[in-house]
């Protein structure tokens, strides 16, 4: 039987994020979560194996703590969690990432189908499916809205700038899909009490023989501040609340 | 020499790149894979076109041959238009090169063999300055270099063999029937506060009284369909700068405010006032917007 990948990245979530006055970036308060668009790659997974039957894992890569994402990831359907704990990931770029991902993939026995999103929440750098379907050498494709799986033909729907495009490619390859199409249902509580059950496999950066050293050097990271007048109307009735910024506006000359 | 190589589907996207690689004073060659676009493209300042003709109907599937000619060539840099198959052709190039990439920069320099950029994380929370050494590939938004005009330059045509895995059954244009706000003096925009797609009236009734177009969030235009994706604002959106953003029933989540930085006067409604979006307004009410859109309305139909 053949495997279903999905992969997923897990992140800081944005909101938890802490910039300080300084500018510099606190990250000791951030929860981490499943990268939103993930789900939908998740969620797409499902859609295709409920169509072929084909078997269904996820894989991701992450600093030691990414174990944690597991369950959730499995409570969304998949029946096999792959994951790649290593510290090295904090300094992962795209290269680094794609090259552990296809490196696992080539492990995981019977992968036919890897199906990313675009893009992950933290770096939206949109590299992840193409570099993976590079270094295994499949064919890929991204942005797709919509796909139709017969034995090892899909038919996919890519949405780009000004156009809609129907393809077709033979498995094995890889896919990328967009949101629109694979909105993720939240998991109910029996899904979430299996997933603890589901087999976990741990692959080591080492043993897939991966380089860990990134290609980009950070110099810096800097927060963004809004320097912006805040100037809210809360008290008051509608009515006086709407007066005053009325006012305001004409005052800023935005009403001439 | 083959310092900067340049490639776009969008030949004035194209065109912008090479006013980069000249405002760096670098070699810069274009390839394209269209004969169409490879006429539009000598005038372009560039030292050479160079049309790559493999008959294949979707440029993503000359990625390989490309990546094995930028090693041949010994290019440094690969910059690509970043729009969805240019970032994926470039993704894929780096792939095969096995070598660093910067997506979507908003500063870029190559100085010495060195590539030094800056992006945007965290859907604009954040700045990160980054360096690659070379053979390296970027991709780059239209808006950042002015596109250069120049006296034709030669055009060379290398046959290539493209990746014919993936078949093209059909392509179908979108309608653009959205309208264009990256010019708009005054955008009312529209979050997933607004309930029900009637109350859209309320929204029309607005901007009319402030003579302003219409933006969204991305809920708005791509779950709900209420406004044409062209409308929403936001970093996989479009970035505007108008004298007047007036947002109504829009939390103000990073990922869309980054759209707005450059607007000169923000306004906020929302019934929510721990809202992120009264941190990045100028002015705000806190309040429904079924009750205050229609006083606004009324107080600004008077007081213009
Ligand atoms: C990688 C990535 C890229 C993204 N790119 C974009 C992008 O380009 N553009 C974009 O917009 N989003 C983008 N998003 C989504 C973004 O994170 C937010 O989810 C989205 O902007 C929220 O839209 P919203 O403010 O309309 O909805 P919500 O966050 O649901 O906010 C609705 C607001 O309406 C208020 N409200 C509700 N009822 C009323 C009422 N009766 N009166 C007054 N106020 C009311 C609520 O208090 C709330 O503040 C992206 C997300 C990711 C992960």
């Amino acid at each position: 039987m053949a495997t279903i990948v999905a992969c997923y990245k897990w992140v800081l979530d944005e909101e938890d994020l802490v910039i300080n006055p300084d500018r510099s970036i606190d990250v000791s308060h951030a929860r981490g979560k499943i990268s939103e668009f993930d789900k939908s790659a998740i969620e797409a997974t499902m859609q295709v194996a409920a169509q072929t039957g084909d078997a269904t894992a996820t894989l991701t890569f992450g600093t030691p703590d990414v174990r944690k994402s597991l369950k959730d990831a499995l409570s969304r359907g998949p029946a096999t969690g792959y994951w790649v704990g290593d510290a090295a990931a904090c300094d992962a770029d795209a290269l680094v990432t794609s090259q552990v991902l296809a490196s696992a993939i080539r492990t995981i026995d019977g992968t036919s189908l890897v199906i990313c999103a675009e893009g992950a929440s933290d770096t939206y750098a949109r590299q992840i499916a193409p570099r993976v379907g590079a270094l295994l050498d499949w064919p890929t494709v991204t942005s797709v809205i919509e796909m139709k799986v017969e034995g090892d033909s899909i038919t996919a729907t890519r949405k780009l700038d000004g156009c809609l495009e129907t393809v077709t490619v033979n498995r094995p390859c890889v896919i990328a899909v967009l949101p629109a199409g694979y909105e993720p249902p939240i998991p109910g509580l029996k899904a979430v009490l299996s997933a603890g059950k589901k087999p976990l496999h741990e692959l080591g950066i080492a043993e897939l023989g991966c380089d860990p050293a990134p290609a980009a050097k950070v110099l810096s990271s800097q927060g963004f501040i809004a320097n912006r007048r805040n100037v809210i109307f809360v008290d008051g009735d509608a009515s006086d609340k709407v007066t005053s910024l009325v006012s305001a506006l004409k005052k800023e000359g935005m009403l001439s | 020499m083959n310092e900067v190589l340049i490639y776009s589907d969008k030949p004035s996207l194209a065109a912008e790149l090479v006013g980069f690689a000249r405002e760096e004073e670098h070699d810069v060659t274009i390839v394209t894979f269209s004969p169409e676009e490879a006429s539009e493209l000598v005038g372009c300042g560039a030292s050479k076109v160079v049309l790559l003709d493999g008959d294949s109907d979707i440029p993503e599937n000359n990625a390989r041959a490309l990546a094995g000619l930028i090693d041949e060539w010994g290019v440094s840099l690969f910059a690509v238009g970043a729009t969805p198959r240019g970032r994926d052709l470039a993704a894929r190039v780096a792939g095969y090169l096995g070598c660093g990439m910067a997506s979507d920069v908003s500063a870029v320099h190559l100085l010495d063999g060195k590539l030094s950029t800056e992006r945007l994380m965290y859907g604009g929370a954040m700045v990160r300055s980054e360096e690659f050494s070379t053979p390296v590939v970027v991709t780059i938004p239209s808006g950042r270099f002015e596109a250069v005009r120049g006296v034709d330059s030669p055009l060379e045509t290398i046959v290539i063999q493209p990746d014919m895995r993936v078949h093209l059954v059909e392509r179908e244009p979108l309608s653009q029937e959205g309208a264009d706000l990256s010019c708009a003096p005054r955008i009312v925009s529209v979050g997933m506060g607004v309930s029900k797609r009637e109350d859209m009236a309320l929204i029309e009734g607005l901007a009319a009284a402030l003579d302003a177009r219409i933006g969204c969030t991305r809920g708005i235009a791509e779950e709900r369909g209420w406004v044409p994706a062209e409308q929403y604002v936001g970093i996989s959106g479009v970035s505007v700068a108008p004298d007047l953003y007036l947002s109504v029933g829009v939390s103000g989540q990073v990922q869309h405010m980054v759209g707005v930085r450059d607007a000169k006067v923000i306004v906020a409604i929302d019934k929510n006032e721990k809202a992120p979006i009264f941190r990045e307004a100028d002015f705000g009410i806190v309040g429904d917007l079924y009750a205050v859109v229609p006083l606004l309305t009324d107080a600004l139909v008077t007081a213009r």
